[in-house]
């Protein structure tokens, strides 16, 4: 299958949409030029350190963040924190590399999954501890845009 | 009646993808009765509101990737069976009477109809029937119909939720329009995604898509969002003209439907300044 079949597959049928009743954590991650958010709704299964039993996300954003958020909840499910972590970080580092209305939603993901673990890991000390919310800092305005602006 | 509810809205959801699917008479039989399944939706809605009951538009994801359009037959006949054994979770028995004897209808009417091959709303092959797209065209008609199909649907949602809960005939007129508007566009382009081999359910609505407090400030976004959707429509307008006259026709007057929608939300706006 190639990279456009893949796309077309979570564009046709998003993986892990949707919310997850009595989950044990949410985190959001957000665009706060336009107000586009994502949320993702973590089960969590205690053992030696914390697995992500379970992940659904919603969206209010563009196809893009679907596909985003399809792609990185199916990496995460089953993984550890630290697992889930080290994706984070390798979707982080090749922002860079994608035209930035692209690198936005992905961002908007990444962070909305860092703040959906980095609620769990609060709520162990707190279980008061409001939901974490994080701002993206890319831009996502297309270059053509920019120029024009 | 929640979980009824939410059935009901993904029965109505999977009968109208099931239309897109069929390429015979069968299709027009499955948008009536998808909008008869929409007004059973709005009735069990209305019986929340009559009894002051909080409740959502929330859907499980849909799966409708099937190779026969039979397979989609037998899963609309359980999904009804299965709202048939929640009838009774509905008090208002006038509602519940008139779903039944519709459910009934209508899954008898189903197991009529003709087996057809619908592999082809799933191959993700991306042509145009008897149209040459170029690559250009194919990808930006690709992500405009994802967009929109999404768009369509958030937006008859939204326009459904306001409606119902305002007693205001003169936006309530609005709103009618603007969803009877909506569904046009929805099939159309949902049309358009089978025939390019690329069907899919669109993503459930968060919550606070529709449940908004500030009615101006949505009616404004509203219609910043249909600016730029007559832009998106221009832009493949001109993107597909070369590869096809009817493409381009058609584009042009669905952004032309979207200065009667402008139109529409300026009117409103003004009504409630």
């Amino acid at each position: 299958m190639n990279a456009d079949a893949q796309l077309m597959k979570h564009m046709m049928n998003p993986q892990n949409y949707g919310e997850i009743e009595n989950s044990d954590a949410t985190g959001i991650g957000k665009n706060p030029l336009n107000g586009e958010k994502v949320a993702i709704y973590l089960k969590v299964k205690e053992e030696d350190e914390p697995i992500i039993e379970d992940i659904k996300f919603q969206a209010i954003g563009c196809t893009t963040t679907i596909v985003a958020g399809s792609i990185i909840t199916s990496e995460a499910k089953g993984v550890t924190f630290s697992r889930a972590e080290e994706l984070i970080s390798i979707t982080l580092g090749m922002l860079d590399s994608v035209p930035p209305e692209d690198a936005a939603c992905s961002e908007m993901v990444a962070l909305a999954l860092q703040a959906s673990i980095d609620t769990y890991k609060a709520r162990q000390r707190d279980s008061d501890f409001p939901m974490i919310s994080y701002k993206i800092s890319t831009d996502c305005t297309p270059k053509e845009e920019k120029q024009n602006a | 009646m929640h979980k009824l509810f939410q059935e009901v809205h993904e029965l109505f959801l999977a009968t109208q993808f099931t239309g897109f699917m069929s390429q015979t008479k069968s299709r027009e039989s499955l948008y009536e009765y998808a909008n008869i399944f929409f007004r059973h939706l709005t009735w069990l809605e209305n019986d929340f509101i009559k009894r002051e009951e909080d409740y959502t538009y929330n859907v499980n994801q849909i799966p409708i990737k099937v190779t026969q359009i039979s397979d989609m037959y037998n899963n609309l006949i359980e999904r009804i069976n299965s709202i048939e054994s929640k009838l009774e979770k509905c008090t208002d028995t006038n509602i519940t009477f008139r779903m039944l004897s519709d459910l009934i209808y209508i899954k008898s009417s189903i197991q009529q109809l003709p087996q057809e091959n619908v592999e082809g709303s799933f191959d993700t092959n991306r042509e145009y029937p008897n149209v040459e797209l170029t690559q250009e065209a194919r990808d930006a008609l690709t992500i405009f119909l994802f967009e929109e199909t999404y768009k369509e649907y958030e937006l008859i949602m939204v326009y459904n939720y306001s409606k119902a809960n305002s007693s205001n005939a003169f936006l309530n007129r609005i709103f009618q329009i603007l969803i009877d508007e909506s569904f046009f566009h929805l099939r159309s382009f949902g049309q358009m995604m089978a025939d390019m081999g690329i069907l899919g359910v669109p993503r459930g609505l968060m919550e606070e898509i529709y449940k908004f407090d500030n009615l101006e400030q949505f009616l404004k976004d509203g219609i910043q969002e249909e600016i730029g959707a007559k832009e998106e429509c221009k832009r493949l307008a001109e993107a597909v003209s070369s590869s096809s006259e009817y493409f381009a026709s058609f584009f042009t007057f669905i952004n032309n439907q979207e200065n009667y929608h402008i139109a529409l939300m300026e009117e409103a706006l003004e009504h409630i300044r």
